[in-house]
C-alpha cells in the first residue's frame, strides 16, 4: 500500500468517525433528546473519566477479570486435555461426540439462571459458567484440530523411534498448535460475554452489576461508558491471547 | 493420526458410530442420574439436581401448557430480529463492498464495533426501548447484522475475476453488472452468514428475554429459577437447545436446497 | 547408540552388488496382499506380492501409479498390516510401533513445521539417546550432504518442495539405519541436483550398505541406484518381474544399460522405440 493510500484510508476512517459524532450530536440537538436517552459524547467521556478515579469502578473491573480469568484457564487446561484425549481416540470422539453436538444448542447463556440456582450470585457461579462456555469451545477446537494432523508426521514420529503418548503431546499437540490457539482466541471473546451476561442477570458485584444499576437509574451515560469498557476490555483479551498464540507459534 | 484401523472398523459394521453414540447418550444420562442419587443427600454446593425423569416429566407438563405459546413468543422476537438484521446488513455490505469510499468511511467503524456481542448493549436497549418487544427484537437484530455483515461484504467485494472479465467483455452497464454478478453474490454470502447468525441470534433471544422477563422461553427460564423449580429450569434450557437444533436443521435443508452448488464433496 | 562423531571405515566388498548374505537377515515380502478398506468399499493394491532383499542390498521398485508401490514402505515400515502374507525383517514378522533398525524418507517430507531444519534431523537422534551436541553436529554433517548446508536455522516452511524433501532424506539417514525405506525421495527436485544427490546417496550406502527398499518412478535412477530393479504391475499390483542390475549396467555408455533400460520399460509395458512414425 503507498503512502498516499494509507494516509487516504486514515483520512477517511476518522472522517467516519467524525460522521457518526457529528451525526449522534445532532440527533440530540435536533431532536432535543434528553440527556437520559442519548447523553453528548462529551458527557460520555467525562463519565468515563469519572469512573476511572472510582474506587468501586476498578473493584467491578476486578471482580468481572478475575471471574474471566479463573475461569478462562479452568475451561482452557480441561478442553484441551479432554479435546487431546477424543482426537487422539477416534472411538472416544464417536462415544461423547453426539453428546457434544446436542449440548452445543444449549448455549452458555442458557445455563446462567441454573448457575444462579446452584451457587447464587457468588463469583464461583461465573467462574463455572465461563469455565463452561471455555471448556466447549476448546474441546471441539482442540479435538478437531488434532484429529486433521497429517498422518505423515504420526509416522515421522513412530519411524524416529518415539512412544505413542510422546507423539500424541509432541507431535500431535505442536501440530494442532495454530488451530487450537484460534480456538483460544474465540473462547476468551465468548468467555468474556459470559461474564458480563451472567452480572446483567444475576450477580452482586462486577462490570455487569454497574452497568445495570446504571440502566435501572437511568444513568445512560455511566450505561455508554460501561458499555465502552467492556469492548476495550473485550479486544484487550482478544489481543493478548493471539499475542501469545504468536510468539509461542513463531514458526 | 493414523485413522486407518479405526476405518477398518468402522467399515466392517457401519453401525459401529451409531451404537457408540447412543451408547454414550445412555452412559450420560445413566451419569446425570447417579449424580443426582449422589447429591440428593446434600452433596455439597449443587444442592438440587433432578434426575432426568423427572426434567422429562416437566417438559411434558410444559408441553401440554405454555410452551407453545412461549416458543411462538420467542420465535416471534428471534425471526423479526433476524430478517430485520439479514437484511440491514446486506444492504449495508453491499454498500461498503461495492463502493471504496463508503467502505473507507464506514469500515473501520463497522470492523471496531463488530466484536462487541450485542449482549454488551443489553442495558442501553433497555434504557432506549424499556423492557418489550422493541428492545428485543433490537438486541436480536444488531447480533445477526454483526455476524452476516462480515460475510455480506465478502460477498460484495468479491467477484471472481474472470467472470468480472466476462462482464467487461460483454459490454454490461454497471446496473446490469450489479444484478448479474454482485447481487447473487452478495446474497449468496448472506444466505450463508445468515445461517451462521442463527445460533448467535437465537442465544441472544434468551438474554434479552432473561432481562426482560415479560414472556418467552427465557422468561420461563427466569420465572422457574426464581421459584427455584430445577426440574423446570432444566427442562427450559432443553426446550431451547431442541428449538435451535430444529431451526438450524430446517436452515440447514433450505440452504442446500438453494445453494446446491456449495455441498458437492461436502466440506462446507 | 549410533557413533556419531568418527566416520567409520566403508565395509570393504569386491563387487557392488551383494549377493553373499543371509536372506534371513534382509526384508523379505512372503505372498502379500493387501486391500484398503473404506466406507465405500475394498480396493486391491496388492496381490500376492512376494519377493526378498538381501541384506545390504538395494531393491528399487518401479510401476505405474497408484499401483501399491508405497504400500510396500508402508508395510516394510510396520505402519500397516497386510490383509494377508507377512512381511520380515530379520526373519521376524514386522510389528507395528517403532522399528530402531529403520529410517524412513516419506513422499510428504513430514517435517515439524515448530522445528528447525537442524532440530528436524536431530529429532531421530535425540529421541534414540544420542547426546544433543553428537546429534547437531551430525545434523549438520547429512545437512551438507543433502546440500543444504547453510539451512540448518531455516524453518520448514520457508524451504521449497525439493528442499524439504531433501531434509526428510538427511533425517533419514542420519539415523544410520539398517533398514532404509525411500519413497519417491528425489521426485521433486530438479534434474542436475537429482543426479548430484544420486551420486551422493551411492556413496552414503557404501558406508553403512543397509537393507534398502527404494521407491521411485525414474526408471534410470533405479538403474544407477539399485541391486534389483523389482517391476510391479498395475493395481491389483503384483511382481512383473525381478531385473539383476549389475556394476557394469550403471555405465549410461554402455550397452547393459541400454538392455537393462529395455527390460525394464518392456516389463512395465512401456513402448521403447519410438523411432518409427
Amino acid at each position: 500500500m503507498t503512502d498516499r493510500t494509507r494516509i487516504s484510508r486514515v483520512v477517511l476512517a476518522l472522517l467516519g468517525v467524525a460522521i457518526v459524532v457529528a451525526v449522534w450530536q445532532g440527533m440530540i440537538s435536533y431532536y432535543g433528546l434528553q440527556r437520559i436517552v442519548l447523553p453528548t459524547p462529551v458527557e460520555v467521556a467525562s463519565t468515563l473519566g469519572g469512573l476511572f478515579v472510582s474506587q468501586s469502578f476498578w473493584h467491578d473491573v476486578l471482580v468481572s477479570l478475575r471471574e474471566f480469568v479463573l475461569g478462562y484457564v479452568i475451561g482452557g487446561v480441561l478442553g484441551i486435555v479432554v479435546g487431546t484425549i477424543i482426537g487422539e481416540r477416534p472411538a472416544i470422539r464417536m462415544v461423547i461426540g453426539p453428546v457434544i453436538e446436542a449440548l452445543r444448542f444449549i448455549v452458555p447463556f442458557a445455563w446462567i439462571p441454573l448457575t444462579v440456582l446452584w451457587f447464587g450470585t457468588s463469583l464461583t457461579g461465573k467462574v463455572v459458567l465461563v469455565a463452561y462456555a471455555v471448556f466447549f469451545v476448546m474441546v471441539v477446537t482442540t479435538a478437531r484440530s488434532i484429529a486433521t494432523v497429517d498422518p505423515t508426521l504420526s509416522r515421522v514420529g513412530t519411524m524416529l523411534g518415539m512412544r505413542p503418548l510422546a507423539i500424541a503431546f509432541k507431535v500431535h499437540l505442536r501440530a494442532a498448535a495454530p488451530g487450537i490457539a484460534s480456538g483460544a482466541k474465540a473462547a476468551a471473546a465468548l468467555g468474556w460475554i459470559a461474564v458480563v451476561a451472567a452480572e446483567y442477570i444475576g450477580a452482586s458485584a462486577g462490570l455487569g452489576v454497574m452497568i445495570t444499576n446504571a440502566s435501572m437509574s437511568l444513568a445512560t451515560a455511566t450505561v455508554i461508558g460501561g458499555m465502552v469498557v467492556i469492548g476495550v476490555i473485550g479486544a484487550v483479551v482478544s489481543w493478548l491471547v493471539g499475542y501469545a498464540a504468536r510468539v509461542w507459534l513463531n514458526y | 493420526m493414523d485413522t486407518a484401523p479405526y476405518r477398518r472398523l468402522a467399515a466392517r459394521s457401519w453401525a459401529l458410530p451409531w451404537l457408540l453414540g447412543v451408547a454414550g447418550a445412555v452412559g450420560a444420562l445413566l451419569f446425570w442420574t447417579l449424580m443426582a442419587f449422589w447429591l440428593k443427600g446434600g452433596g455439597g454446593v449443587i444442592s438440587r439436581l433432578p434426575t432426568p425423569l423427572t426434567v422429562g416429566a416437566d417438559l411434558v407438563e410444559y408441553a401440554k401448557g405454555t410452551l407453545w405459546r412461549d416458543l411462538a413468543a420467542s420465535l416471534q422476537v428471534f425471526l423479526v430480529g433476524w430478517i430485520l438484521g439479514s437484511v440491514g446488513a446486506a444492504a449495508a455490505g453491499l454498500a461498503i463492498g461495492q463502493s471504496k469510499t463508503i467502505g473507507a468511511i464506514f469500515g473501520p467503524i463497522v470492523e471496531a464495533l463488530r466484536p462487541v456481542s450485542s449482549i454488551v448493549w443489553v442495558p442501553l436497549a433497555v434504557v432506549w426501548f424499556g423492557f418489550g418487544f422493541t428492545s428485543k427484537v433490537f438486541l436480536v437484530g444488531l447480533a445477526v447484522f454483526l455476524v452476516v455483515i462480515i460475510y455480506a461484504i465478502d460477498g460484495a467485494r468479491r467477484i471472481p475475476a474472470d467472470l468480472d472479465r466476462t462482464a467487461t467483455m460483454l459490454g454490461m452497464t454497471p446496473l446490469q453488472r450489479f444484478r448479474a454478478l454482485v447481487l447473487p453474490g452478495a446474497l449468496t454470502q448472506v444466505l450463508v452468514g445468515a445461517r451462521v447468525a442463527l445460533m448467535s441470534g437465537w442465544g441472544t433471544v434468551i438474554v434479552a428475554e432473561l432481562v426482560a422477563a415479560d414472556y418467552g422461553l427465557g422468561a420461563r427460564l427466569i420465572a422457574v429459577q426464581q421459584s427455584y423449580d430445577v426440574a423446570a429450569v432444566m427442562a427450559s434450557m432443553v426446550c431451547f437447545g431442541l428449538a435451535g437444533f430444529v431451526m438450524n436443521a430446517i436452515f440447514s435443508r433450505f440452504e442446500h436446497w438453494a445453494l446446491p452448488w456449495r455441498f458437492h464433496g461436502g466440506a462446507q | 547408540m549410533p557413533e556419531l562423531t568418527t566416520v567409520p571405515k566403508p565395509r570393504t566388498n569386491p563387487s557392488s552388488a551383494p549377493s553373499e548374505g543371509n536372506p534371513e537377515q534382509g526384508l523379505s515380502f512372503e505372498r502379500i496382499s493387501h486391500a484398503y478398506v473404506a466406507a465405500n468399499g475394498r480396493t486391491p493394491v496388492l496381490d500376492n506380492v512376494t519377493f526378498s532383499v538381501m541384506p545390504g542390498q538395494v531393491a528399487c521398485v518401479v510401476g505405474p501409479s497408484g499401483c501399491g508401490k508405497s504400500t510396500l514402505l508402508g508395510l516394510a515400515a510396520g505402519f500397516i498390516r497386510p490383509t494377508a502374507g507377512v512381511t520380515r525383517w530379520k526373519g521376524n514378522p514386522v510389528e507395528s510401533g517403532a522399528n530402531p533398525d529403520l529410517g524412513m524418507a516419506f513422499q510428504q517430507p513430514g517435517l515439524f513445521p515448530w522445528m528447525t531444519v537442524r532440530q528436524n534431523v536431530a529429532v531421530g537422534l535425540t529421541t534414540r539417546g544420542a547426546a544433543r551436541g553428537d546429534a547437531r553436529r551430525r545434523a549438520d554433517e547429512m545437512l551438507a550432504t543433502v546440500g543444504l548446508a547453510g539451512f540448518g536455522d531455516a524453518y520448514p516452511n520457508q524451504l521449497s518442495g525439493g528442499m524439504a524433501q531433501r531434509v526428510g532424506i538427511a533425517r533419514a539417514l542420519a539415523l544410520r539405519p539398517k533398514l532404509l525405506l525411500m519413497d519417491e525421495p528425489f521426485a521433486s527436485v530438479d534434474a542436475f541436483t537429482r543426479l548430484k544427490l544420486q551420486a551422493e546417496f551411492k556413496a552414503l550406502l557404501k558406508l553403512d550398505r543397509p537393507t534398502v527398499l527404494f521407491v521411485t518412478h525414474d526408471v534410470s535412477e533405479a538403474i544407477l541406484l539399485g541391486d534389483i530393479i523389482i517391476v510391479m504391475s498395475a493395481r491389483p499390483a503384483s511382481v512383473e518381474k525381478i531385473i539383476p542390475i549389475t556394476r557394469e549396467d550403471r555405465d549410461r555408455a554402455g550397452p547393459g544399460y541400454a538392455r537393462k533400460m529395455t527390460e525394464t520399460l518392456k516389463a512395465l509395458g512401456v513402448e521403447t522405440d519410438l523411432s518409427h512414425d
